[in-house]
């Protein structure tokens, strides 16, 4: 188990390494394959780990296995270590098994690509990043693991780097999550400076124990969230998110969607202790939670894109995982990261072979009528979205209907308001959803779609991405190598929410609970009741998205509401007016009152007297020999009447 | 027993004021050599007149090794007197003046 968590660690690090090393001395493909294979190798090792670890008693399946000493200052010692537990197995399966499904996916996709080979590197550099980060066997491991997701998201946002909008929107993804990185690195610098030690177990035990003070506790917890918020996207560090589409939709599908913005959920749920250490910061993360649910949900309403919508969604569907985190249902958080993964990454891809076969089309207006041409990519979309809407018995239903009943367990006013916040929500997750697929798949075939139905050949290849992977000729909607990943996470959307059926039948939540105790467990009566509700309300979400379709109108009407969620509530305005300008009027003012009067003027001066000087001084070099000779002795007997006079 | 130190010493350094007074005053650079090697071996009459003054050979030894010195000193001073009349120059220190500010 120990031997297959490191493999499953290092494959995809070696499979990165690789591929930079050999350089172009190996084909594109080859780089491709490379980068697939080491994925499923870490998805075989994180296999042969769990199924051992599966055999074990639920006591004793947390291990702790060190390799060396990473880094040493007297007595402190840093060992490189992975911990490998049921929350970390989770990942890890989540991480190598979506992962090498969708970088087998884009071996079809990025065919034809300028530079795939740097982009295959970048992938398997992501996943390793990722399983540095779930694995990490200490909480130095972790920030490292989580400083080097940040930067592989930014290599890969900015993938398409003769793009200004890329690099623009790569250059917000960072700086986004370093104010959450920074956060987070202070929390843990003040849970260290107070314990003097970066194991887990040493400081959930002293945590728990109620040694530290609320307040100190409280700041804590309140870094780890803010660290948690960026990198998850969740209000109001939300902004990057839908931003960062610009990069190739695989990525968006994997990064973006399945592993790395779950990464807050996954750091709620591994530092539990500490939150409920500081219960007010741990309500503040199930509010900020419900919030983005909602928000999210209403500017997905009015988005053309049709990555933005999948993407806003995504951050509705984390603002439940960080609601159930949050009330402290671990269980239904990591199960719901669990479902979410595959049916979220399942939309993204289905929507990457829609965008790949228009040929770089992203614009839904321009869709429409697809359902005919494409009829796979139609079924598999038709999944995804029944699951994301919660539409039993698809995975979404199981988990996200479990998170609300969660929450009116938790009862009182908190508990609520979330239960509100998580039905409003599940009907605009049925109203944004549908109101993508007919806009997509039903409806007259546009003139873009009748253009690219019929002929498959090349010469439709242009625009960006280019749709250059039609000389793999499977089917006609494209390439096996993308349409068999889809294929398989639709079967995983369907069938990934057994593992829990309220009441029967509920072995994921006890794997969780084993490391993660939950703090509120729903009745089955509440499970079946918000279940009943939920479903109701998305499937209202549906009706009226398919009725408003049907009259030819769109969900939200034109009019000043419109205007504003067309905005996405002005956030980046907000932060454009708060921080962007104010600081760029700083550095103008700076620049013309300071640098250039003062510094530069300063540094000219200086030189010009120098030079001055110089040419002064130059004028004694006669380069008569004599008049040196003179003056050396001139110097000599000056210096020995000054030694015989100071004598 | 002969002349005293000071005697040494004297025409030592009128010696070198002559050496050092032709060096400031010539033009030829043949004689600005000369005049250098007075002033060297001046002070080579200094060092051995100290030397027997004291009853020690360390002054003696400076000297041969200053002996050594002026040796090479000529063969680079010659050199470049050979070097005037390559270039056609007159044979005038002043003359050689390129490297003035």
């Amino acid at each position: 188990m120990i031997v297959g968590s490191w493999v499953c660690l290092l494959a995809p690090l070696a499979g990165a390494l690789l591929i930079t090393l050999a350089g172009t001395h190996i084909s594109r493909s080859t780089a491709a394959w490379i980068s697939t294979g080491s994925v499923f190798v870490g998805f075989a090792g994180a296999l042969v780990a769990f199924i051992q670890v599966a055999g074990e008693s639920a006591e004793e399946r947390s291990h702790l296995s060190t390799a060396y000493t990473w880094l040493g200052i007297g007595q402190f010692e840093v060992p490189m270590q992975i911990l490998v537990d049921p929350v970390s197995l989770v990942m890890m399966m989540i991480i190598t098994g979506v992962g090498g499904l969708i970088v087998w996916y884009s071996v079809g996709y990025m065919k034809g690509e300028d530079e795939e080979r740097r982009y295959f590197a970048y992938m398997a550099f992501f996943v390793f990043s990722m399983l540095m980060l779930v694995m990490g066997g200490n909480l130095l491991l972790l920030l490292v693991g989580w400083g080097l997701v940040g930067l592989a998201s930014y290599l890969l946002i900015g993938f398409y780097h003769d793009r200004p909008e890329a690099i623009a929107a790569a250059k917000k993804a960072f700086i986004m999550n370093a104010i959450g990185d920074a956060a987070m690195a202070l929390g843990f610098f003040l849970l260290i400076s107070k314990t003097g030690t970066l194991s887990y177990s040493e400081n959930f035990e002293i945590a728990s124990s109620g040694q530290l003070p609320t307040s100190t506790m409280n700041l804590i917890a309140l870094g780890l969230l803010v660290g948690a918020i960026a990198k998850s996207a969740q209000l109001p560090l939300h902004t990057w998110l839908p931003d960062a589409m610009e990069g190739p939709t695989p990525v968006s599908a994997l990064i973006h969607a399945a592993t790395m913005v779950t990464a807050g959920v996954y750091l709620i749920v591994r530092t539990h202790e500490i939150f409920e250490a500081a219960p007010n910061v741990q309500h503040l993360a199930a509010i900020i939670g419900g919030v983005t649910i909602i928000v999210a949900g209403v500017i997905a309403l009015v988005q053309w894109d049709i990555k933005r919508v999948i993407a806003y969604s995504t951050m509705s569907q984390i603002g439940y995982m960080f609601l159930a985190a949050g009330i402290g249902s671990y269980g239904y958080a990591m199960f719901h990261l669990f479902t979410h993964a595959f049916f979220k990454a399942l939309l993204f891809l289905a929507a990457g072979v829609i965008i790949h076969h228009l040929a770089g089309e992203q614009d839904v207006r321009k869709m429409g009528g697809l359902k005919s041409v494409m009829p796979y990519t139609h079924a598999v979309f038709l999944i995804g979205a029944l699951a994301l809407a919660g539409i039993p018995p698809l995975s979404g239903f199981w988990s996200k209907d479990g998170i609300i009943s969660a929450a009116l367990a938790d009862g009182g006013a908190l508990g609520f308001t979330l239960v509100a916040l998580g039905l409003v929500g599940a009907l605009l997750t049925g109203a944004y959803t549908f109101r993508l697929y007919y806009l997509v798949f039903h409806g007259e075939p546009s003139d873009l779609v009748l253009e690219h139905a019929g002929g498959h050949g090349a010469g439709h290849a242009h625009g960006a991405e280019s749709a250059a992977g039609h000389d793999e000729h499977g089917h006609g909607e494209g390439p096996f190598s993308m349409l068999i990943p889809v294929g398989v996470l639709a079967v995983f959307s369907t069938v990934a929410g057994f593992l829990v059926i309220p009441g029967l039948w509920e072995p994921f939540l006890h794997w969780i609970d084993s490391v993660a105790e939950p703090l509120v467990i729903a009745t089955v009566a509440q499970d079946y009741m918000t279940s009943a509700i939920a479903v109701l309300l998305a499937g209202t979400g549906i009706w009226l998205a398919r009725s408003a379709f049907r009259e030819g109108e769109d969900l939200v009407p034109q009019g000043r509401l419109r205007t504003i969620l067309e905005h996405k509530l002005y956030f980046d305005e907000l932060y454009d007016a708060l921080f962007s300008r104010p600081s760029q009027l700083a550095a103008n003012l700076l620049r013309e009152k300071v640098e250039e009067p003062i510094i530069q003027d300063s540094l000219g001066e200086i030189g010009d007297r120098v030079r001055e000087a110089g040419s002064g001084t130059a004028r004694l070099q006669t380069g008569l020999l004599r008049s040196y000779a003179l003056a050396i002795a001139v110097s000599v007997v000056i210096l020995v009447v000054v030694f015989m006079a100071v004598r | 027993m002969g002349p005293g130190t000071t005697w040494y010493i004297a025409v030592a350094a009128i010696l070198f004021g002559i050496g050092t007074i032709g060096v400031i005053l010539r033009r030829s650079p043949l004689i600005v050599l000369l005049s250098l090697e007075i002033m060297l071996n001046s002070s080579n009459l200094a060092l051995v007149g100290f030397s027997r003054h004291f009853g020690t050979v360390d002054g003696q030894i400076f000297a041969i090794c200053v002996m050594a010195v002026a040796a090479a000193e000529v063969v680079l001073g010659l050199g470049l007197i050979v070097a005037f009349t390559r270039r056609n120059m007159p044979l005038d220190v002043d003359a050689a003046m390129e490297l003035r500010g």
